[in-house]
C-alpha cells in the first residue's frame, strides 16, 4: 500500500475539477490557446465536461409542444348512446381550452428554458472574457496592478476558475519560503511514519492503551479524509484525489508539528487541491494556515477566538441591531455558527462554487472578509432568523439552505459596513485584544 | 407544539464514533454512512412522550476532536443529559472514557444524566470492546449503559429516551429544581393538550422541522 501511495502522489491524477491549471504549464497563456480552450469547453463539451448547459437544452430550442399532440378529443364508443349536441359542443370547448392552456404553458417553459441557456452562455462568455483578461493584463504585471481599482472590482465580481488557483497562490504569497523541495522532504518524513505506524499497530495488540497522540493524529486523518466532501466521491478511498489530500495533511504534521493536524484542515486541503497542483497546494495551505486568525483557530488560541467573536459582535451590533438584539435574547452565541464558518472557510457551510467565490474575496482582504461574509448571511437572512426560537436558528445556521442565492449573499455583503465608530476590523480588533475584559462572555469559563 | 418540559441533551464522545450519525437517525430516521465531519456543534430537536407528558429535546451534538475539547467543554453548561459515545470497533475510543467522563463531571451541573453508549453494535465481527467491558464501566460510575447501531436503529429510541425517562424521575422526585434553567430542564410555554396526536416514542419530528 505503502508503493501504491507514492506512485499515485507521482503521477499525480490525470482528472481536472473546475478548471484546474493543467500542471507545468505557464502562468501565461497564449491568447489564441485560451479562446481555443473556451470553445471547446463551451462549444463541444468533451467527457470531462458533461453539465455543459449548450449540450442538454439545444435540443430542446426549436419550440414544439409535445402533450397536446397526445390530448385527443375522442366521441363516446359505439355501443353507448351519443352525447346530446349540446354537450359534445361544451365539451369540445372545453377541450379547446385545455390544449390553448397547455400549449402556453409549454411555450413559457421554453421560453424559459431558452432564457436561462442564454444567461448561461452569457455567463460563459463572459467568464471567458475575464479569463482572458486576467491571463493576458492582470497576472504578467501581478505585482502593479494586484491593488488597483479596477483589479479588485473585476476580484470581487470572482476569479474565473481557470485562473483561480493562480490568484489565490499569488495573494496568499509565500511568506514562510516553502519550496516543492521542503513539500517533499515533509511527505516523505510523513510516509516514514505511516509505514511504522502501520508495522507497528500490525505487531502490538489492540488492547494496547498507549497509542501517542501523533499516531492518532495519522489515524484521524485517515479518518476525516473519507468525511470531507463525501458527497463528491474524490477524496474517499479509491478516488482520484484521496492520496493528494492524505499527503498533503500528512505533510502538514510534519511541516508543523506544533499544531499538527486539526479537524477542518481537511476541507481547506480539498479546496486547494481542487484548484492547484500538489505541491503549489501545500504551500498556499501552509501560509493560509499561517495567517493571525487561522493559526488562532486552529491552534484552538481561546482568548484570541474569543477575542475575534467579540469584534464580530461589535459589528454586528452595528449592522443588523434588531437580530443581534435577538440573538442575544435567545443566548445565541456566535462561537455556535462561526467555528464551522470560520475553521473551513465556508467551504463546508456553503455551496462548493460560492464557497471559492468566498476564497477569491478572502484573499483580497484577509481575515475580515471572513467576519463579513457571516454577517453578510445573517443579514440576508435576518427576516427568517427574527421568526425563529433558539434552535431553529442554531440548527439553520449550522445547516445553511442548499439553494442559498449567491447573487444576493454578494449583494448582502457589499452591504456590511465594516466600520464601526470609525473604527476599522482591525482597530477593533486590537483594541479588544488590549482589553480582554471586553471578550465575548460566552465560552469563557 | 407545546410542550410540558425541555431537556438539553450534549452528546459527547471521540471523533468518528458516531455521535452525528446516532443524531440523524434519532431525529430524521435514517443513516447516512458516510456522514459530514462536525467542526464544533450541531443541532437535533424531538419531541418524545414520558407519562403522557410532551417532552422536547434540544441535543447539542459536538465535535470529537481532542483540540476540540476546550471549545465543547463551554456546552456542558444547562445539559440535563449527556450521551457519552464510544465505538465498539475501536478500543481506543473506549479508552478515552474517563477523560471525557472527568470533564464531563466537572463542567456540567452533578445532577446530569449520563448515558453510556456503545455504538456501532451492527458491526460484530469487528468487535474490540465486549459489552460486559461496557456494562462494568457504567456500573462502576454509575451511568446508564446501552449498545446502539445508528446503522440498522437498534437502541437508538432507547438511549435518547431513557435518558429522558431517568431526567423525569430526578424531576418527579425533586431532585432537579425545575424553576433553574442550568439544570438544562425548561418548563414548556403551556402545559399540553390531554389528547394530544403524538403518543408514545412515535413524535418523530423532523430536526429542521416545525415542531413547536
Amino acid at each position: 500500500r505503502h508503493s501504491a501511495l507514492v506512485t499515485s502522489f507521482q503521477r499525480d491524477p490525470g482528472w481536472k475539477l473546475f478548471g484546474k491549471i493543467p500542471p507545468r504549464e505557464g502562468a501565461i497563456k497564449d491568447p489564441t490557446r485560451i479562446q481555443k480552450e473556451y470553445e471547446t469547453k463551451s462549444g463541444r463539451a468533451g467527457p470531462g465536461n458533461p453539465t455543459s448547459p449548450r449540450q442538454g437544452v439545444r435540443k430542446n430550442l426549436d419550440f414544439e409542444p409535445l402533450s397536446t399532440t397526445a390530448l385527443i378529443l375522442e366521441d363516446r364508443p359505439a355501443n353507448l348512446p351519443a352525447k346530446p349536441a349540446e354537450e359534445a359542443l361544451k365539451h369540445r370547448q372545453q377541450y379547446e381550452e385545455m390544449v390553448a392552456q397547455a400549449k402556453k404553458r409549454e411555450l413559457k417553459e421554453a421560453q424559459k428554458r431558452k432564457k436561462q441557456l442564454e444567461d448561461r452562455c452569457k455567463l460563459e462568455e463572459s467568464i471567458g472574457t475575464a479569463a482572458q483578461i486576467w491571463n493576458q493584463e492582470i497576472l504578467p504585471n501581478w505585482s502593479a496592478l494586484c491593488t488597483s481599482r479596477r483589479v479588485r472590482d473585476l476580484w470581487w465580481q470572482g476569479l474565473p476558475p481557470s485562473v483561480r488557483g493562480k490568484v489565490w497562490s499569488l495573494a496568499v504569497g509565500n511568506e514562510l519560503n516553502i519550496t516543492h523541495e521542503l513539500y517533499s522532504i515533509c511527505l516523505a518524513r510523513a510516509k516514514e511514519k505511516w509505514s511504522s505506524t502501520s508495522a507497528h499497530s500490525l505487531e502490538t495488540e489492540p488492547e494496547d492503551p498507549g497509542s501517542s497522540d501523533r499516531e492518532s493524529s495519522l489515524e484521524l486523518i485517515k479518518l476525516d479524509i473519507s468525511r470531507t466532501f463525501p458527497h463528491l466521491c474524490i477524496f474517499q478511498q479509491g478516488g482520484p484525489y484521496h492520496d493528494v489530500l492524505h499527503s498533503i495533511l500528512g505533510a502538514y504534521t510534519c511541516y508543523r508539528p506544533d499544531v499538527g493536524y486539526v479537524q477542518g484542515m481537511s476541507f481547506i486541503a480539498a479546496v486547494l487541491i481542487l484548484n492547484l497542483d500538489t505541491a503549489d497546494a501545500f504551500i498556499a495551505f501552509a501560509n493560509l494556515l499561517n495567517k493571525p486568525c487561522q493559526m488562532a483557530f486552529f491552534r484552538v488560541d481561546h482568548s484570541l477566538m474569543l477575542t475575534y467573536f467579540a469584534a464580530f459582535e461589535v459589528f454586528f451590533e452595528e449592522n443588523l441591531p434588531k437580530l443581534f438584539a435577538h440573538f442575544q435574547k435567545n443566548n445565541l452565541t456566535p462561537d455556535i455558527y462561526l467555528i464551522d464558518w470560520i475553521f473551513t472557510l465556508y467551504s463546508k457551510s456553503l455551496p462548493l462554487d460560492l464557497a471559492c467565490r468566498v476564497w477569491d474575496v478572502f484573499c483580497r482582504d484577509n481575515e475580515e472578509f471572513l467576519f463579513r461574509t457571516g454577517l453578510g448571511l445573517l443579514r440576508l437572512y435576518q427576516d427568517v432568523l427574527t421568526t425563529m426560537d433558539f434552535i431553529h436558528m442554531a440548527q439553520f445556521l449550522t445547516r445553511l439552505p442548499e439553494n442559498l442565492p449567491a447573487e444576493q449573499l454578494f449583494q448582502h455583503i457589499a452591504a456590511v459596513h465594516m466600520t464601526s465608530r470609525n473604527r476599522k476590523w482591525a482597530q477593533v480588533l486590537q483594541a479588544l485584544q488590549k482589553d480582554p475584559e471586553r471578550g465575548s462572555p460566552v465560552l469563557k469559563r | 407544539m407545546a410542550y410540558a418540559y425541555l431537556f438539553k441533551y450534549i452528546i459527547i464522545g471521540d471523533t468518528g464514533v458516531g455521535k452525528s450519525c446516532l443524531l440523524l437517525q434519532f431525529t430524521d430516521k435514517r443513516f447516512q454512512p458516510v456522514h459530514d465531519l462536525t467542526i464544533g456543534v450541531e443541532f437535533g430537536a424531538r419531541m418524545i412522550t414520558i407519562d403522557g407528558k410532551q417532552i422536547k429535546l434540544q441535543i447539542w451534538d459536538t465535535a470529537g476532536q481532542e483540540s476540540f475539547r476546550s471549545i465543547t467543554r463551554s456546552y456542558y453548561r444547562g445539559a440535563a443529559g449527556a450521551l457519552l459515545v464510544y465505538d465498539i470497533t475501536r478500543r481506543d475510543t473506549f479508552n478515552h472514557l474517563t477523560t471525557w467522563l472527568e470533564d464531563a463531571r466537572q463542567h456540567s451541573n452533578s445532577n446530569m444524566v449520563i448515558m453510556l453508549i456503545g455504538n456501532k453494535s451492527d458491526l460484530e465481527s469487528r468487535r474490540e470492546v465486549k459489552k460486559e467491558e461496557g456494562e462494568a464501566f457504567a456500573r462502576e460510575h454509575g451511568l446508564i449503559f446501552m449498545e446502539t447501531s445508528a446503522k440498522t436503529a437498534s437502541n437508538v429510541e432507547e438511549a435518547f429516551i431513557n435518558t429522558a425517562k431517568e431526567i423525569y424521575e430526578k424531576i418527579q422526585e425533586g431532585v432537579f429544581d425545575i424553576n433553574n434553567e442550568a439544570n438544562g430542564i425548561k418548563i414548556g410555554p403551556q402545559h399540553p393538550t390531554t389528547n394530544s396526536t403524538l403518543s408514545g416514542s412515535q413524535g418523530g419530528q423532523h430536526a429542521g422541522g416545525g415542531c413547536c
